[in-house]
């Protein structure tokens, strides 16, 4: 060895850096020997569906879909890389400034800047130090943190309940009303059917397959949309779909599907497609009503004993109110479907029994309230709601609805709200004459216009100042609408915190970032087989939570302790007291019912079966006898016509369904002459939402030049001298974004479609990082949200119009930029 | 005549532990945030004594110089705070502008042996095969990664220390196996790469001083004996 006469000087000093991290340590016996039974298949769930995970050495290495799911989709790929993403939020972290400056931070860094770690303690004594200063300062309405979407399963770690309950130990806040995927239909229809319908379990399968000689699906896409549950899926109704194209193969069933694009059902299935104008549906359905009053094919009897005010609503159709009569011919110039085919669809709808099974986008547009109360006006004058295979439906595309339910108790959940008696820490409910509650798609409006009042469902809204915002398992700068918008909007709140588990763009505009863990790094237990309630699961820990990640769970007992509330968060009950629980609870409320084990054998099971459900048909009983089972309508009868929402005097929504036209529409409507291309950005293919998005070797299996794919129509793409895999730029007055190019004879001319749920990945012109943070910067990786209108549906819901959205594209020629949206804080500079 | 015939065994074995303690000294610096206990025994009479010992080595003085320049400014929370910044920006999160600390995002262990570097895009996923080969590793040489650190076995942190670890432990030839295969695979690419990305100085002064320290240590450990 050579002699390194240095390395003698280096041990004279005898320095080493004494408090320095310590890395390694000796082997624990733990370590050595292993946990117990550490290379067992263990069980657990997710929204993609439940599956078995086998380790080795501690880490997640093989996932099998569970042995019940016999259509497991192949998003099950992906769930590795959610895991071990290499931007995983690893350690709790504040935005450089807004620790130096607190609430006087420079907000306009906010996006991409310096963070800083710090420790759990440190993070949430900052957290509490903010809330503070917001309920000192302005009370209640300058916090708003009940902006929550599609947390990971679990009925114990569910993020919203954490976060609500915790950040209720302190003080009060404002909540929002309604969701972005049903906003329009879940609040119509329980004017008109008496419920949401869009969360109801509907008419099962075997009833539908046995009865139904058409299906209607009108802007539905169940193969594409059941991949996906709100519990654990086992994709049972794949099962039905089969049989369902066998019926359609046979000529037994006739599926008609009324859609603006050819969609993966109308493939799978083989079933017969009737094209319509985006966003003309409701013209397309009046005419259809027309051609049934007209010819006197409507059932008269049912209209007469089952539903209200048909009589106030044949003058809009027969145009005595507006001099429009809503004729085929009508109809045929706005919506592109030929007047005999209306002529032929409405005779066909009475012929014999008919489901109609509607989707949720038509409904995710302005005036989307009308098209689903306008269905059901169709299917009451079809008259076969309450029969098998009759009637409508506004759910069988959602988690497992149609399947089944096995009637058994779901397991309670971990409480979001305060127990009895508690109080907060600010016990102030004063919200300045703000409104506590704002529907959910409004909170960048009130940010923006704060004091603003606005119609609501029949109310006044007073926005509240928000200053403060918290998302928990939550990623609005995925689901809300106009990038641009939400960037102003940002620039003004005080604080922002973000608890995730990988580095989101809404992690990315806080000041507070903390790492949640993953569903594997928790025990936890959920329902499986959604809304059929097949049977309960146990989430199996499979590893420890991942760097210094908490579960939800820990976070929040964790700033209950700093809040001196830890007992009352707790009630002094461990993760596995918890557990214990929620199942002890559901053994109960199933006992001499559903057969359930101790809970160590069901643990050690991983699962309980419940068996199989009965068949049910919806709103049989209401059928049966509307006096003893009437509707939950103010009337208790269907309401073709509300005099409630009359009396609401809306514009935008009036007494009985109507056609009305949109602020942007394609195909000759307003706005179609500067941007003349409709984009869909319906729900993803090959995700939740944005949920997996994140997770790289998935996301190339889908991907084009590293963006996500815009989906083009052959002609429209050649007239503007696009091949398939080139890079896309699409754009609009809002915003603009770059896509790959996938072209499909499935997208007609003037549509486009990119999946929502592409993570945001803001850069300038120039391709830079600094120009990601103006206003007008290009998505590098394809957000359809960059372009969508942040307008409320209308003074009723007030709902998400992300459908009333047009664009145009060109062939991008620049140098590529690189995407940006899927890492930490980019340092921009400042 | 073998070189290593120059030294006793005593002075192998203090090289070693001098060899150790630099190792060890890296690894610290990767492995958390400066903070002013840190900068108060760096900057003592002590700390700057080992600093210039180990600037007697020609290659590790221009590093070590730009460190030592960095260490006098560290003298306010503010300052602290910027360069802790600069260390989550660069080790902390993922992107354009960060640079893994994990040796998994630079090798891949699935083709022959670990010795193809991966392309610039390929970043996958963590806690993989790399980790595993560490943690291995590890538990052969009855140590473990501290709790107190969760990372991944293939943190450079980690392989420093595990580096240290062998010093004291292994035969010359393991260690010298094991800093080419484990070190040397994938610690050029990182040095440039925090040289790119480092708004200041000092991240990239400490990996240019380990690549550098790594380069003697290949140059003069004994190829075989």
């Amino acid at each position: 060895m050579k002699r390194r006469n240095f390395l003698k000087g280096i041990l004279a000093t005898s320095f080493t850096l004494a408090g320095a991290a310590s890395v390694l340590t000796p082997l624990t016996a733990l370590a050595k020997v292993g946990a117990k039974n550490r290379d067992d298949w263990l069980t657990t769930g997710s929204h993609f569906g439940a599956f078995k995970v086998k380790r080795k050495n501690g880490v997640i290495d093989q996932v099998k879909p569970f042995d019940l799911d016999k259509y497991p989709t192949d998003m099950i790929n992906g769930v590795k890389g959610l895991v071990y993403n290499p931007s995983r939020i690893r350690y709790p972290m504040v935005r450089l400034d807004f620790l130096l400056k607190g609430h006087k931070s420079n907000t306009s860094q906010r996006g991409d800047f310096r963070f800083v770690r710090v420790t759990w303690d440190q993070a949430l004594t900052l957290f509490k130090q903010s809330l503070d200063e917001v309920q000192t300062n302005y009370g209640p309405s300058g916090l708003h943190a009940g902006q929550t979407g599609w947390r990971a399963t679990g009925q114990l770690h569910s993020s919203t309940s954490h976060m609500q309950r915790a950040v209720a130990m302190h003080g009060n806040f404002v909540k929002k009303i309604g969701d972005y995927s049903t906003g329009a239909g879940q609040t119509i229809l329980p004017y008109v059917l008496g419920s949401t319908e869009v969360y109801a379990q509907g008419t099962s399968w075997p009833l539908i397959l046995d009865n139904a000689k058409t299906i209607v699906l009108w802007g539905n896409d169940p193969y594409k949309n059941l991949q996906v549950g709100w519990n654990a899926e086992t994709h049972e109704s794949y099962e039905y779909l089969a049989q369902l194209k066998d019926k359609v193969k046979q000529g037994k069933i006739r599926v008609i599907s009324i859609d603006p694009v050819a969609s993966k059902t109308q493939d799978y299935l083989g079933c017969e497609k009737i094209y319509v104008n985006p966003q003309t549906d409701v013209a397309l359905m009046l005419a259809i009503a027309y051609e049934l009053y007209t010819n006197d094919l409507h059932d008269k009897e049912f209209i007469e004993g089952y539903s209200l005010g048909f009589e106030r609503f044949v003058p809009y159709l027969t145009g005595e109110d507006d001099g429009i009569v809503k004729t085929a011919q009508w109809a045929e110039k706005i919506t592109s479907v030929p007047a005999d085919i209306i002529k032929d669809l409405a005779k066909t709808l009475v012929a014999d029994r008919t489901q109609i099974l509607m989707g949720w986008c038509i409904q995710r547009q302005q005036h989307g309230e009308q098209p689903y109360w306008m269905a059901a006006v169709l299917a009451t004058m079809i008259g076969q709601i309450g029969l098998p295979g009759g009637g409508i439906s506004y759910g069988h595309h959602y988690s497992s609805i149609g399947v089944p339910s096995s009637g058994a108790a779901a397991p309670g959940a971990f409480p979001r709200n305060l127990d009895e008696g508690q109080k907060p820490i600010f016990d102030n409910s004063d919200f300045k004459g703000a409104s506590s509650t704002i529907p959910v798609a409004r909170w960048i409006d009130a940010i923006l216009e704060p004091g603003k009042v606005i119609d609501a469902n029949g109310s006044k809204v007073t926005y509240p100042d928000i200053k403060m915002m918290i998302f928990s398992g939550n990623n609005p700068w995925n689901h809300h609408q106009d990038r641009n918008r939400m960037k102003q909007a940002f620039h003004k709140l005080e604080c922002v915190v973000s608890i995730d588990i990988n580095w989101t763009a809404t992690c990315r505009f806080s000041d507070i970032v903390l790492p949640a863990c993953t569903t594997m790094e928790r025990n936890d237990i959920d329902v499986y087989g959604s809304y059929a309630n097949r049977g309960l699961l146990a989430m199996q820990k499979m590893v420890e939570p991942l760097f210094d990640s908490l579960s939800d769970y820990e976070i929040f007992t964790r700033f209950a302790r700093i809040l001196g509330k830890e007992k009352e968060y707790t009630r002094g009950m461990t993760e596995l007291d918890w557990l214990k629980k929620l199942y002890g609870e559901c053994k109960k409320a199933n006992d001499g019912k559903f057969a359930m084990p101790e809970f160590e054998q069901f643990w050690q099971d991983g699962y309980v079966h419940f068996g199989e459900g009965k068949p049910w048909t919806r709103h049989a009983d209401f059928r049966a006898d509307p006096e003893i089972n009437p509707l939950g309508t103010p009337s208790g009868m269907i309401e073709i016509f509300s005099r409630k929402i009359e009396r609401f005097q809306y514009d935008d929504c009036k007494g009985h369904p109507t056609w009305m036209e949109k602020t942007e529409r394609s195909h000759g409507g307003p706005g179609s002459d500067k941007h003349p291309i409709w984009m869909q950005s319906c729900h993803p293919d090959k995700r939740l939402h944005s949920q997996m998005c994140e997770s790289k070797e998935y996301r190339q299996t889908y991907t084009v030049q590293d963006r996500e794919p815009v989906y083009l129509n052959p002609q429209d793409a050649k007239k503007r001298g696009i091949k398939n895999g080139d890079v896309v730029r699409v754009f609009n007055s809002r915003g603009q974004l770059l896509a790959g190019a996938v072209i499909s004879n499935n997208f007609p001319p003037g549509v486009i479609r990119i999946h929502e749920g592409a993570w945001y990945g803001p850069v300038g012109d120039d391709g830079s990082l600094i120009g990601g943070a103006k206003v007008g910067a290009l998505c590098s990786y394809g957000d359809p949200n960059t372009l969508t209108q942040d307008i409320g549906s209308s003074k009723l819901a007030q709902a998400c119009s992300a459908y009333t959205c047009l664009v145009d594209y060109e062939k991008f020629t620049k140098k590529l930029p690189p995407v940006t949206s899927f890492s930490g804080p980019l340092e921009i500079g400042a | 005549m073998s070189p290593s015939a120059e030294l006793t065994r005593e002075d192998v074995a203090s090289e070693n532990q001098g060899r150790a303690i630099v190792y060890n000294f890296l690894s610290s610096l990767f492995a958390k945030e400066l903070n002013k206990d840190l900068v108060a025994q760096l900057t003592s009479g002590q700390g700057q004594d080992f600093l210039s010992s180990l600037a007697l080595e020609p290659t590790l003085a221009a590093s070590i110089d730009k460190m030592k320049t960095k260490l006098t400014k560290l003298n306010s929370d503010e300052s602290l705070l910027e360069l802790a910044a600069d260390f989550c920006g660069l080790f902390l999160v993922d992107g354009r502008t960060s640079v893994s600390p994990y040796a998994g995002q630079y090798l891949n262990t699935e083709l022959s042996g670990i010795e193809h570097a991966k392309k610039k895009s390929e970043k996958v996923q963590v806690f993989g095969e790399f980790h595993q080969q560490m943690t291995e590793f590890l538990n052969h040489s009855n140590v473990q990664v501290h709790s107190d650190f969760p990372e991944p076995g293939d943190h450079i942190a980690v392989i420093l220390a595990y580096a240290a670890h062998l010093c004291l432990s292994a035969s010359i030839e393991n260690q010298l196996s094991f800093i080419e295969t484990y070190l040397m695979t994938w610690i050029g690419k990182f040095t440039q790469q925090v040289s790119k990305h480092d708004h200041d100085f000092f991240y990239s002064a400490v990996a240019e001083l380990t690549l550098k320290w790594l380069e003697i240590e290949v140059a003069d450990l004994p190829k075989d004996s």
